[in-house]
C-alpha cells in the first residue's frame, strides 16, 4: 500500500507540471466561484478540454483544484458585496456581509477561508477512511443492486427539484434517452441514427455537457442587455487584508460548530445529487439552533460564517466518496469528473480503488493539497477577482463561448461535436426557461449507459425479474427510491400539518430494515433490529404527540 | 402565453417527440442474441417518458383552466426583447459553425466574437475598437494555446489554406 501512496504522491508532489496545473486550477476555481453568475460546475466543465492532453492523474488533480477553489471562491463576493458568488455560499452572506460592513472585512474573509480549509481537511480524512470501506461494500453489489442504486440516484435528484418533481423526472428520463443514441453498448447495433453517419457515434459527453450547462448558463446571464453591459459588480470594493491568526483562534474556539458542520457537509455530499448548495444552508440552520443566543445571527456572528463555509467544502469530500467508491456522482461536479475519467477509459465503480490504486490515492492527495493551495492563493485571487469584476458580462460570455467551441472541437477533432454543443445549448436554454431542472438530465446522460449495461448483465445472468426485489441491496435501494420520490409530498405535508407526515420517517426506517435483516452475517441483521426498534419508538412518540395535540384542541 | 399554456404546449411536443422516437425504435435491428435486446431499454425509457409527459399534459391542462390570462400586449412588449441576446448568440454561433470550413477557426472565431460583442454591447466607435481588440487577442491566444501547447489541429478553412 505504501508503494502505491508513494507512487501517487510522487506523481503529484514531485511533478512540477502537475503542481502548476493544480495551482492554476485552484486560482481559476476561486475566480469562477467568486464571479456571480458563474458556477463551480461550469468552471469544472470548462476545464475538461484542457485535460484531454494530460495524464488521468494530472487531469483529475486539476479538476479537483477547480472544485476546491470554486467552493471557497464564492465567499469573496458574498462577503464584500452581499451577492453570493455561487449557490454554495448563499448562507455565508447572511453573516459575512454584515461583519465586513461593520468594519471587519479581513476577519470575515479569514473566517471564511480557514473554515473552508478545516472543513475540507476533515472531509479529506473521512474520504481516505470511508471511500475504501464503502468500495469494499460496493464490491458485494451485483448488476441488480447497481441498477437499483442508479435508479435511486435519479429519483433523489428529481425529488430535490422540489415543486418541479415531474419536470425533474422528465429531465432525468430525457438524459437517459439521449445516452441511448448511437451504437448500443452491448451488441453495437445502431440506434436513432436516422441513417445519418455522424449520429452513429452517439452524442459525446463533453459537447452535451457544455451545451446543457455552460452554453445555456451564459445565455441566461446575458438576457438583460442593460445588466450584461454593466461591470459585473458595481459596488466599490477594496482588497482587504485577510486576518489569519485571529480567524484560526476563533474557529478553534468554536470547534463544535466546525465538527458538526463538517459532518453535515460530508453526509450531504455522500447522498447522490445533494450538493453544497443544500449543505451550507443546513449547516447554518443547525449552527443557529445550537447557539445559546441566536439573535446575533444575521448581524455578523462568526458561527454564521464558520458553519456554511465548513459545510460546503466538506461536501466535496463526501461527493468524492460516493464517486470513488460506487461510481455514482455526488453532484454535477463529480458527474463531470466521471465523464473526464471515462474519456481516459477509466470507469469509476466499486473496483476503482483496487483497479486504479495510484489514481485513487492521487485523488486523495490532490484533495488535501488543493486546500493548502486554496489558502495560499486567496490573497492573490482577491486582487484578480477585483480586476475581473470590472469587465461586463457580455464580454466574458462572448470569449467563453468561443473557448467552448474550440474546447469541444479538440475532443475528437470533428465539427459534429460543435453542432451537438449548439443543439444541446438550445435544449438546455429552452428547458431552463421552462423551469426544468438540468441536474437530473446531466446525471441521466452520465449514468444512462452504466444503467443499461447493468440491466443487460442482470438479464444475461438470469431473466428472473424478481431478483430486483429479492436481493437485499437491490430492494434496499428500490425502497430508498420510493421514499425519496415521495419526499416532496412529505415536505408539503409537514408544512400543511398533515397527520400522516409524522409517520413518514418511522415507516421509511421500518421498510428499510427489511432488506437489512435479510443481509448475511450478524452485524447487518443486528443493525436491522435496531432500525425496527427505532422506527417503533419514533412511531410511538409521533402517536403520543398527535394524542396530546388532539387533547389540547379539545380543551 | 402564460406558464400553464406554455406547459400544455411543451407537454404536447414531448408526446409528439415520444411518438416519433417510438416509431424510430422499430428501425433498431435485433440480432437475436440472448439478454437485453438493443431496442428494449430505449423503448422502456420512451414509454416511461410518454407516461410522464401525459401526466404533465393533464396537469398543465388543469392549471390552464384555473389560471388567469396575461394580457397579450404585455407579452409583446417583453417577449422578444427578453430573448433578443440569446437569439443573437444562437444565430451568430450557427453562422460561425456553417462558415468554419471556409474561413477556419482562427478567422471565424475572431469574427464570431467581434460580431457577438458588437451585437450585445453598445454600438459606439470606442466600443467597436475595443471589441475588435478583445476578439483578436482572446481568440488569438486560445488558438495559439490549442494549436501549439495542446497540439490540436484546429480547422484552417479553405480560404486560409490557399495561402
Amino acid at each position: 500500500m505504501w508503494d502505491v501512496i508513494l507512487q501517487a504522491g510522487s506523481a503529484i508532489l514531485l511533478d512540477p507540471s502537475t503542481l502548476a496545473l493544480m495551482a492554476i486550477g485552484v486560482i481559476a476555481g476561486l475566480l469562477t466561484g467568486a464571479i456571480p453568475g458563474f458556477t463551480i460546475a461550469m468552471g469544472v466543465v470548462l476545464t475538461l478540454p484542457f485535460t484531454f492532453g494530460m495524464s488521468p492523474i494530472q487531469g483529475i488533480a486539476t479538476m479537483i483544484g477547480v472544485f476546491v477553489g470554486g467552493l471557497s471562491g464564492g465567499l469573496m463576493s458574498g462577503m464584500l458585496t452581499g451577492i453570493p458568488g455561487t449557490p454554495s455560499s448563499v448562507a455565508t452572506t447572511f453573516d459575512g456581509f454584515p461583519m465586513a460592513r461593520n468594519g471587519k472585512p479581513g476577519l470575515a474573509l479569514g473566517l471564511g477561508v480557514w473554515s473552508s480549509f478545516f472543513g475540507g481537511i476533515i472531509s479529506a480524512i473521512l474520504l481516505v477512511a470511508l471511500a475504501p470501506q464503502l468500495a469494499a461494500l460496493g464490491l458485494e453489489f451485483g448488476p441488480w443492486d447497481y441498477f437499483s442504486l442508479i435508479l435511486f440516484s435519479l429519483t433523489i435528484t428529481a425529488s430535490l427539484s422540489g415543486k418541479a418533481l415531474l419536470k425533474g423526472l422528465i429531465a432525468g428520463v430525457l438524459g437517459l434517452l439521449f445516452a441511448t443514441a448511437g451504437e448500443d453498448p452491448i451488441n453495437g447495433m445502431a440506434r436513432f441514427d436516422f441513417g445519418w453517419d455522424p449520429l452513429l457515434q452517439g452524442f459525446a459527453f463533453l459537447p452535451v455537457l457544455i451545451g446543457l450547462f455552460a452554453f445555456s448558463q451564459l445565455l441566461t446571464d446575458i438576457e438583460d442587455s442593460d445588466r450584461a453591459r454593466r461591470p459585473l459588480l458595481e459596488k466599490s470594493m477594496s482588497a482587504a487584508r485577510i486576518e489569519h491568526k485571529q480567524a484560526i483562534k476563533m474557529i478553534f474556539a468554536r470547534w463544535r460548530n466546525l465538527i458538526r458542520s463538517s459532518l453535515i457537509g460530508v453526509f450531504t455530499g455522500i447522498l447522490p445529487a445533494a450538493g453544497s448548495s443544500i449543505s451550507n444552508i443546513l449547516a447554518y440552520d443547525q449552527a443557529k439552533k445550537a447557539a445559546p443566543d441566536d439573535k446575533t445571527f444575521g448581524t455578523g456572528d462568526p458561527d454564521g460564517i464558520i458553519a456554511p463555509e465548513t459545510a460546503n467544502n466538506a461536501t466535496a469530500g463526501g461527493s468524492l466518496i460516493t464517486m470513488m467508491a460506487l461510481g455514482i456522482p455526488g453532484d454535477v461536479v463529480t458527474a463531470v469528473m466521471i465523464g473526464a475519467l471515462m474519456i481516459h477509459d477509466i470507469v469509476p465503480g466499486p473496483s476503482f480503488i483496487t483497479d486504479e490504486p495510484v489514481l485513487a490515492y492521487g485523488v486523495f492527495i490532490a484533495f488535501f493539497l488543493a486546500h493548502f493551495m486554496m489558502v495560499g492563493t486567496q490573497a492573490l485571487t482577491l486582487r484578480l477577482f477585483l480586476f475581473a469584476t470590472r469587465s461586463p458580462m457580455y464580454i466574458l460570455a462572448a470569449i467563453i463561448l468561443a473557448y467552448c467551441s474550440i474546447g469541444v472541437f479538440s475532443l475528437h477533432n470533428i465539427q459534429f461535436d460543435m453542432w451537438v454543443m449548439l443543439g444541446f445549448g438550445l435544449v438546455g436554454y429552452t428547458l431552463r426557461k421552462l423551469g426544468f431542472p438540468l441536474a437530473p438530465m446531466i446525471l441521466g446522460v452520465v449514468l444512462g449507459q452504466i444503467a443499461e449495461l447493468n440491466l443487460s448483465r442482470a438479464l444475461s445472468i438470469s431473466d428472473d425479474m424478481t431478483l430486483f426485489l429479492t436481493r437485499p441491496w437491490s430492494l434496499f435501494f428500490l425502497i430508498l427510491a420510493v421514499f425519496s420520490f415521495s419526499f416532496p409530498w412529505y415536505q408539503e405535508a409537514i408544512k400543511s400539518g398533515r397527520r400522516w407526515s409524522t409517520y413518514f420517517m418511522p415507516l421509511a426506517i421500518i421498510c428499510l430494515s427489511g432488506p437489512v435483516l435479510l443481509m448475511e452475517g450478524y452485524i447487518r441483521p443486528a443493525i436491522g433490529v435496531i432500525m425496527v426498534l427505532t422506527s417503533i419508538f419514533m412511531a410511538w412518540r409521533s402517536w403520543k404527540q398527535v394524542q396530546i395535540n388532539i387533547e389540547e384542541q379539545q380543551t | 402565453m402564460n406558464r400553464a399554456k406554455q406547459d400544455v404546449l411543451v407537454a404536447a411536443l414531448l408526446l409528439l417527440f415520444c411518438g416519433v422516437m417510438i416509431w424510430a425504435s422499430y428501425d433498431i435491428r435485433d440480432l437475436g442474441y440472448p439478454g437485453l435486446k438493443p431496442e428494449t431499454w430505449p423503448r422502456f425509457l420512451l414509454i416511461l417518458l410518454s407516461g410522464l409527459s401525459a401526466l404533465y399534459f393533464i396537469r398543465s391542462l388543469k392549471e390552464t383552466a384555473i389560471s388567469t390570462e396575461v394580457s397579450s400586449s404585455e407579452i409583446k412588449s417583453n417577449g422578444w426583447k427578453k430573448y433578443q441576446n440569446a437569439t443573437w448568440c444562437f444565430v451568430l454561433f450557427f453562422l460561425f459553425l456553417a462558415s468554419l470550413d471556409y474561413i477556419g477557426m482562427l478567422l471565424g472565431g475572431i469574427l464570431f466574437v467581434f460580431a457577438l460583442l458588437t451585437a450585445l454591447g453598445e454600438r459606439t466607435i470606442r466600443n467597436t475598437v475595443l471589441h475588435a481588440v478583445v476578439a483578436i487577442i482572446s481568440v488569438g491566444v486560445m488558438w495559439l494555446i490549442f494549436s501549439y501547447a495542446l497540439r490540436v489541429n484546429l480547422p484552417e478553412g479553405n480560404l486560409l489554406s490557399i495561402w
